[in-house]
């Protein structure tokens, strides 16, 4: 039998995510996707591009999108971070302006789109047409469903200003 | 060479293997059409719910990773793996020389590996390449070892710690280069780079002829560089033992045939295998090559460390890797057209040399969609140094681009209108449309004449006839030059797809859908529900579907061939018919003195049709109707439960079976080129599709959206890009290789038309494919509109554009 030596302890954060606090041991190499998907069982976080090209792993941290495959988690002490699963859970109309104009195929990136608009409606509760696709240009989507997201994002953003 | 037959269609028909002629509703619409049904995907995909294969996580599971060859062809000499095996939490290693794989190739098509469909899938099914050799054929290419470790750090860091003494070769990666003299035989015992493949040429009529019918000849030649479908969800997948029984996560399209592969290999029984197919995070008819490394290939190195670790497994490529096997075929192709002046083609020759083949000449378009009577292709396919090529959205791109091409560059050099000349030549395998309109009179389907109504209805949308201009005249208010193309084609295959189900009406009276489905996208559940309920006469919101296993037995048709829907459709309405039947016959007795035939159901309420007033709920006729209950105190009775299977077509093309493809598709794009950097810019698109009958219109909008965003990205941007020196490709990431985002495209419009006269249930015809092999064709006519110059090689990239303007 080989002998496994064990980590020494380090690296532990406090985090709120989704409106709960957490306390975490992570490793310095762990990235915020690898805590929040392998370690968290927050899944809808997703590795698409494997490496800052592609949105589909974006969370709100202290009210902006980061990509987190590209933040350590060990550097996110203190922050409060928002999660594709916390918008869901909060019913934010972008779900379901989403589902209505089918702004998903395959929907592995739909999570990181919806992510992304709702940090922009969060800063701007009334965008242009023009201020969502900047907002959304840097998200890719293999199966080109970029039109749709147009009219669920300014439904979405109608929707909530009636709220 | 071999000359097309068609097929004894009628002989197919008295059999009643499949149904050729017009598909008459026996229903009435409520659900189906409609726009507004929630699809029943959304709201897991949306809220991040959803779970793929790479979400999957087994309690004990191991991560496993490939090593991969780091040359573009390369033999391994010596591994050393003790300091691999010796790293804290590596937990097995299997190398290319242990029992397990050693002279193992992977399967190859199913039915043996002598058996390769001549026309379509080439080369590309034949077993040449092991599961985890000591040999690369291509970078990239899975050899050496693979490791099982506690995590994914843990496996990569095994790899590196991994001894490989290489042996580097020489290789070639361009395949005209490939067929010269001195260029290195790639494959053992070879005496040429050119592959055997039969079926390699095609001849109709006699070129010779309709050459000299001509009043113009014309020549050019044509290449398409590579680009790969480079899908959302990385290849991954997670295997587990029990006991003797294999149960297994894949990213697979095709579920089942993923099953009996590795049973085959493995030699496990069939019925000891589980097959989970969570969702998929795309896959463009990829994930599903029996003899690709990175599909079925990964499938048995998984199976092979959980068997050996007895944990959970979960193989994992990264996106570099992704690159290797996920490409479409690259070709050249050398045209001769003859034409008279008024646009009547009258000869078309062409040669096209194929590195990695995907299956389709070139040509078949012109004989499934034109009158054109002299045809003449040859194919060559050749090895090069590169990753294998597989269908993928879709092996028609060849056909696609030959089509726009040849009808594009007759419309320029006649001065002519290129959608006049595409309908003064419309029509099927050499005879023209009055033929068409018989054989649509002959077999019940509306007369009517698809392409003019597809031209028309585009035309307008895009403002054609007030727009259209010679090449290079039209210089914009901000200095760009402007340009204009229009293609078209015939609706796509609709003959490759077995599926089967079952209905069943559960005792609360609503009713499942049992058969399971690898779902990459298209949104084909909503469509399964809305035909079910239609055919029910239930409420859509009373249906479901959870396909995501296959050990209940059946499997629904993989989205694969535009076939989902075409072979789908006819299996849940036999299906759905079979269960109204049951469930009829069931409720009669629920009812005083009435047959079953005296019932039918409404809104999900069953009612005598003679007195309607007379109703019962689906709920109480079903009531004792249950699979198990443990009481002997209550009478039950069986469940109303139905199955059904159904083969669209034949396998191979429409024509050979004598059904021409009677729905046509037309396209319409417009570009700004900036001559001074060389940038082309789509501002418009217009996309018309006769998709037959659409059952769910935004899923079909959405496949025209996204199939526009894609040929876009394949067109303007998207390649591979190898080093000649070194034979590696340089933009293995999502920055380097370039998709469109939500920027890259103008407005798109898109225009359904439903003639009924697909050849699939309630007239319909696939969608899904066509746009985004149609679409990236397209930009070469319009940058040709706009600067007056062809640009010969795709993707039309700013240097090529530039180049084409004498300007480098």
């Amino acid at each position: 039998m080989k002998e496994t030596p064990i980590d020494k302890p380090e690296g532990l954060i406090r985090l709120t995510v989704n409106g709960e606090a957490y306390k975490l041991q992570v490793k310095p190499n762990w990235t915020l996707y690898y805590l929040f998907h392998d370690k968290m069982g927050l899944t809808g976080a997703k590795m698409f591009c494997d490496r800052g090209a592609c949105g589909s792993c974006t969370v709100i941290m202290d009210g902006r999108p980061i990509l987190s495959c590209m933040t350590l988690a060990i550097e996110c002490d203190g922050k409060t971070i928002e999660t594709v699963e916390g918008i869901a859970a909060a019913n934010h109309p972008l779900i379901d302006t989403y589902v209505k104009h089918h702004c998903m195929q395959c929907g592995y990136c739909t999570p990181g789109f919806v992510v992304t608009a709702k940090a922009l409606l969060d800063r701007n509760p009334n965008p242009t047409e023009g201020e969502v696709k900047e907002a959304l240009a840097g998200n890719l989507c293999r199966c080109g469903t970029y039109p749709q997201h147009l009219k669920a994002v300014l439904e979405a953003a109608e929707n909530l200003r009636e709220r | 060479m071999a000359k097309k037959v068609p097929g004894d269609y009628q002989k197919l028909k008295a059999e009643g293997r499949y149904r050729i002629g017009s598909d008459i509703p026996t229903i009435s619409f409520s659900e189906i059409g409609k726009r507004g049904v929630r699809r029943l995907d959304g709201y897991e995909k949306a809220s991040g719910q959803a779970i793929y294969t790479r979400d999957v996580q087994l309690p004990g599971m191991l991560y496993a990773r490939v090593l991969m060859s780091p040359y573009a062809r390369a033999r391994i000499q010596k591994m050393g793996t003790s300091k691999a095996e010796a790293l804290p939490g590596v937990r097995a290693v299997i190398r290319y020389d242990d029992v397990e794989v050693k002279d193992r190739m992977l399967n190859g098509c199913y039915f043996g590996p002598e058996w390769v469909c001549p026309r379509l899938a080439g080369w590309a099914l034949k077993p040449i390449h092991p599961v985890l050799g000591e040999q690369a054929w291509y970078e990239g290419q899975p050899v050496g070892a693979v490791v099982a470790a506690d995590s994914e750090d843990i496996a990569n860091e095994a790899l590196r710690l991994l001894e490989v003494e290489w042996e580097e070769l020489p290789f070639v990666l361009d395949q005209e280069e490939a067929l010269k003299p001195d260029a290195p035989i790639l494959r053992p015992g070879a005496d040429s780079n050119l592959l055997e493949r039969p079926g390699q040429s095609i001849e109709q009529g006699d070129v010779e002829r309709g050459f000299r019918e001509a009043d113009k000849i014309i020549e050019f030649r044509a290449k398409r560089n590579a680009h790969l479908w480079a899908g959302a969800e990385l290849p991954s997948v997670v295997v587990r033992w029990r006991g003797d029984n294999l149960e297994m996560w894949v990213h697979e399209q095709q579920a089942y045939h993923a099953k009996m592969l590795i049973s085959e290999w493995l030699k496990v029984p069939m019925n000891k295998i589980t097959v989970h197919s969570p969702y998929q995070g795309c896959s463009f008819g990829g994930r599903g090559n029996p003899a690709n490394n990175s599909e079925n290939g990964m499938n048995i190195l998984a199976a092979l460390l959980a068997r050996r670790t007895g944990r959970p497994v979960k193989l994992l490529y990264d996106r570099r890797e992704s690159f290797f096997g996920e490409s479409a075929d690259m070709m050249v192709g050398h045209f001769k057209v003859g034409a008279k002046s008024d646009g009547t083609i009258t000869a078309v020759q062409m040669k096209n040399v194929f590195a990695v083949y995907m299956g389709a000449p070139g040509i078949e378009h012109f004989i499934d969609n034109t009158r054109i009577p002299n045809l003449s292709c040859e194919t060559l396919t050749v090895d090069v140094s590169k990753g294998p090529a597989w269908w993928c959205r879709c092996e028609q791109l060849p056909n696609a681009l030959c089509l726009t091409l040849v009808f594009d560059h007759v419309a320029a050099e006649l001065g002519l209108d290129p959608t006049e000349v595409a309908l003064k030549n419309d029509g099927y395998d050499g005879r023209d449309t009055t033929e068409l309109s018989k054989y649509k009179r002959e077999h019940g389907f509306p007369d009517r004449d698809s392409l003019k109504e597809c031209i028309e209805a585009g035309k307008k949308t895009i403002g054609w006839d007030e727009k259209w201009h010679p090449p290079g005249t039209k210089r914009l208010p901000n200095g760009k030059m402007h340009g204009m193309a229009f293609t078209w084609s015939h609706e796509w295959d609709d003959t490759r797809g077995t599926g089967s189900t079952a209905v069943m009406i559960e005792n609360d009276g609503t009713v499942s859908i049992i058969g399971e489905q690898s779902d990459i996208g298209v949104n084909p559940w909503t469509a399964y529900c809305q035909i079910v309920a239609d055919e029910l006469g239930i409420r859509y919101e009373d249906v479901n579907i959870k396909p995501f296993n296959l050990d209940h037995g059946f499997a629904l048709m993989s989205p694969d061939g535009s076939a989902n829907l075409c072979s789908n459709g006819e299996v849940l309405r036999k299906a759905a018919q079979k269960a109204k039947k049951m469930l009829l016959e069931l409720a009669a007795q629920r009812f005083e003195g009435v047959e079953p035939k005296e019932l039918d159901i409404k809104d999900g309420i069953i009612y005598v049709k003679a007195a309607p007033e007379e109703q019962k709920t689906i709920k109480e006729a079903v009531a004792r109707a249950m699979p198990m209950f443990a009481s002997a105190a209550f009478w039950t009775e069986p469940p109303v439960i139905a199955w059904a299977w159904h083969t669209q077509g034949v396998w191979g093309r429409a024509l050979e079976t004598g059904r021409p493809r009677l729905c046509r598709q037309a396209h319409f794009i417009e570009v700004e080129v900036d001559t001074g950097t060389g940038e082309v810019e789509v501002t418009k698109v217009v996309n018309v599709n006769d998709v037959g009958k659409a059952i769910s219109p935004e899923t079909v909008e959405g496949q025209m959206y996204g199939g526009t965003y894609m040929g876009i990205g394949r067109a303007l941007s998207e390649e591979m890009v190898w080093d000649e020196k070194t034979g590696v490709l340089l933009n293995r990431n999502l920055l380097d290789y370039k998709y469109a985002t939500m920027l890259d495209c103008g407005p798109i419009e898109t225009i359904i038309k439903e003639t009924g006269m697909g050849h699939g249930p309630y007239g319909t015809c696939g969608v899904a494919e066509d746009i985004a092999t149609e679409v990236p064709a397209l930009l070469g006519p319009a940058v040709y509109n706009a600067i007056g110059k062809w640009v010969d090689e795709y993707p039309i990239t700013p240097d090529k554009v530039l180049k084409a303007l004498g300007k480098t």
